[in-house]
């Protein structure tokens, strides 16, 4: 697969963030996406065991109770295996690039798209991090337009304090050209 | 000048008007005393009204605004207080309706809109018409005075001339009524009124036997599925029935237009657009030119037969702040125009958009498979699902479905371009019913570039574009090349003019 050849890993501590190179997210969001996917699996697990046992103290165990049971078992499987196998497939597909006029993600294993945020039509950002992301030291970077089907745009996966980096860069006050 | 102003004192009887305009006519049942004793309530529910009154009395005493050098600031609230501040440059419109009282009393409401949501930001019920034009000229005269051209009129004491750029006589609303069918809207209040009344199944049962009262629409099923086909009087019936619809809905519908868009007319003055029209309830819309996000320029097949468009427009909705993002979608600028006309009417709307020079490119000559493949999958799906519940006799459907897919497919990939200039991008598409939507790249927001793997396996992309109205570009079936090209151009302009509200 022609997976996006990211050039950099990280820029140079005090030069600028917004120097056009297309970078990869954090490694560490692939252990992150693992993470939540156990953690998804085993409520799953939990789930349907439960489901099952009270199923067949309900109708007694008969083959239609075992084979309903034996469904949702591999379903579970197969979600559990897809959940912690995919992230390190699609992280090979994701990538961004900040300049001067804005933010590009690319995204994507078989859809894939590349989306342009002009910094000039950045309304708000938003840095936020989930319990799991303070963990890993990650954060989300959300940026808002005023566009209709698109306004809010996701960058997950980046470290805490690029996120930070690229937000100050992207906020509207920092540049000539104002909205 | 920064002294705080109220609402014109007839807000209260307009106001308790509003809230009670429901409870009216079983108030006036009970005054009469016709009421039985189940209407009874209704005395009692009179208690409810006293708080309301004092709330309404009490919203009217709180209720103040005034113009400060920046924005419109409104406060209201005798307990919850409530203070807005609304900046002048992202005021979208002011619109004012008049129904006849208001226009009696010679008082306006005002609804003040901004960039978020579908709320107005702000319900002024009701001012005078002398405040109202003084907000307009407050509100929209400072906005479109920081332009450097209205500054140079401004100081040549020059006031921009009115321009009209669409009027329409009774003549072409009888035409618009006949396309656009209103008539269903009219039919439908009609239908609900007189099934209260049970005029109808008193009509029904004098006609068609008791039987038909029940319900016309479970008679109807019974009588083709069950009894053996229906019979020849009640055939006979059913078309004159229908044919009668047509016609009575086709005359409501003229009459609805005459009435509703009573004297439309859409006046161009300086930076500002403005549509006037109705003969009852008279409303009037102003859209300053420059919060115009796209325009969408729509003919159906009996419009390309006589010669007309429609034109629709959308300002900006979906706004930075707040989760409310519908976007405002006006119903029309022009609800019906001369094919000639369109033109011009557009680089009205849209400086710098000249329909005559879009240089329209086609897109992937493999576009017409694609379509039909998805089609035709699709309706394989669908006929497919039907014969699992009516049984195998609906495969006959396909074929017929098949050959309405490749002519739609034929139409459509033949219609679908895209056109760039300098200052704007288009698009058209649709089979049979065309749309073209034109929007200034300085009004672009994200610009997004597909790829599916099917686009991959044809060397296709398909580029979208937002903008802060809905209505934006989304071209599919390109050619990767021109695909990459239009997407760095589309980039490239929104990453370089400047967003303005």
């Amino acid at each position: 697969m022609d997976d996006i050849q990211a050039v950099e890993a990280e820029a140079p501590a005090g030069s600028s963030i917004a120097d056009g190179v297309v970078r990869p997210l954090d490694p560490r969001y692939v252990d992150l996406l693992i993470q939540t996917g156990w953690i998804a699996s085993g409520v799953a697990t939990v789930l349907v065991l439960a489901g099952s046992t009270l199923m067949m103290l309900a109708r007694g165990i008969t083959a239609g109770s075992l084979g309903v049971a034996a469904g949702l078992c591999v379903v579970v499987v197969l979600l559990a295996v897809w959940l912690i196998r995919w992230p390190p497939v699609s992280y090979r597909f994701e990538s961004y690039r900040v300049d001067a006029d804005g933010l590009e993600i690319r995204r994507g294993v078989y859809f894939r798209s590349v989306t342009t945020v002009p910094r000039s039509r950045i309304q708000h950002t938003d840095v936020s991090q989930g319990p799991l992301q303070r963990r890993y030291g990650l954060a989300t970077l959300t940026v808002h337009t005023a566009g209709t089907e698109n306004s809010e745009v996701e960058l997950p996966g980046l470290p805490h304090d690029v996120a930070l980096r690229i937000r100050d860069h992207l906020l509207p006050g920092n540049t000539a050209d104002a909205v | 000048m920064q002294s705080e102003r109220r609402l014109h004192p007839l807000s209260i009887i307009f106001n308790i008007g509003k809230r009670f305009g429901a409870l009216l006519i079983p108030l006036l049942v009970v005054l009469a005393g016709r009421g039985s004793d189940e209407d009874r309530w209704n005395v009692y529910a009179l208690a409810f009204l006293v708080p309301y009154g004092v709330a309404v009395v009490g919203g009217y005493l709180s209720f103040r605004y005034r113009y400060e050098p920046g924005e419109l600031v409104i406060r209201r609230g005798l307990i919850f207080r409530n203070q807005r501040h609304i900046p002048y440059d992202r005021i979208q419109n002011i619109d004012a309706v008049q129904n006849i009282l208001h226009r009696l009393t010679g008082v306006v409401d005002v609804k003040v809109q901004t960039a978020g949501g579908k709320e107005p930001e702000a319900t002024l019920s009701v001012l005078s018409l002398a405040d109202l034009d003084e907000m307009r000229r407050r509100v929209f005269g400072r906005a479109t005075a920081a332009t450097a051209r209205e500054a140079a009129e401004l100081a040549g004491g020059v006031a921009p001339p009115a321009r009209v750029l669409l009027h329409l006589p009774p003549r072409e609303l009888v035409i618009f009524a006949l396309i656009e069918n209103r008539g269903f809207v009219v039919i439908a209040a009609a239908f609900g009124l007189l099934s209260e009344f049970s005029v109808f199944s008193k009509f029904l049962e004098r006609y068609l036997g008791e039987e038909a009262s029940r319900g016309i629409f479970r008679t109807a099923a019974r009588t083709m599925f069950v009894d053996g086909g229906p019979s020849m009087r009640v055939v006979v019936f059913g078309a004159l029935a229908f044919l009668a619809f047509l016609l009575v809905s086709r005359l409501f519908s003229i009459v609805w237009a005459q009435v509703r868009l009573h004297g439309y007319s859409v006046t161009q003055a300086g930076e500002d657009l403005r549509a006037e029209y109705g003969l009852a309830t008279r409303v009037t819309a102003t859209v300053p030119i420059r919060r115009i996000q796209a325009v969408t320029i729509r003919d159906t097949p009996l419009h390309r037969m006589l010669g007309r468009a429609s034109v629709r427009v959308t300002t900006a909705g979906g706004g930075g702040s707040g989760d409310n993002k519908a976007p405002q979608h006006r119903e029309w600028i022009a609800p019906i125009i001369r094919r000639d006309d369109v033109p011009g009417f557009l680089a009205a709307l849209v400086p710098g958009a000249d329909l005559s020079s879009f240089e329209w490119r086609a897109v992937h000559p493999g576009a017409f498979r694609r379509m039909l493949t998805r089609a035709s999958i699709v309706n394989t799906i669908v006929v497919a699902l039907l014969s699992l519940v009516m049984g195998r006799g609906v495969w006959w459907l396909l074929p017929i479905l098949l050959a309405m897919s490749i002519f739609r497919s034929w139409r459509r990939a033949a219609y679908l371009a895209w056109a760039t200039t300098p200052d704007v991008v288009a698009m058209r598409t649709g089979a049979l019913v065309h749309v073209t939507t034109v929007a200034p790249l300085a009004r672009l927001q994200v610009v997004e570039r597909h790829e599916s793997p099917f686009d991959r396996r044809t060397a296709m992309a398909h580029i979208t574009a937002d903008t802060a109205g809905g209505g934006g570009i989304d071209v599919p079936f390109l050619a990767v090349e021109t695909a990459d090209a239009l997407y760095g151009r589309l980039a490239a302009a929104a990453a370089h003019t400047e967003f303005r509200w």
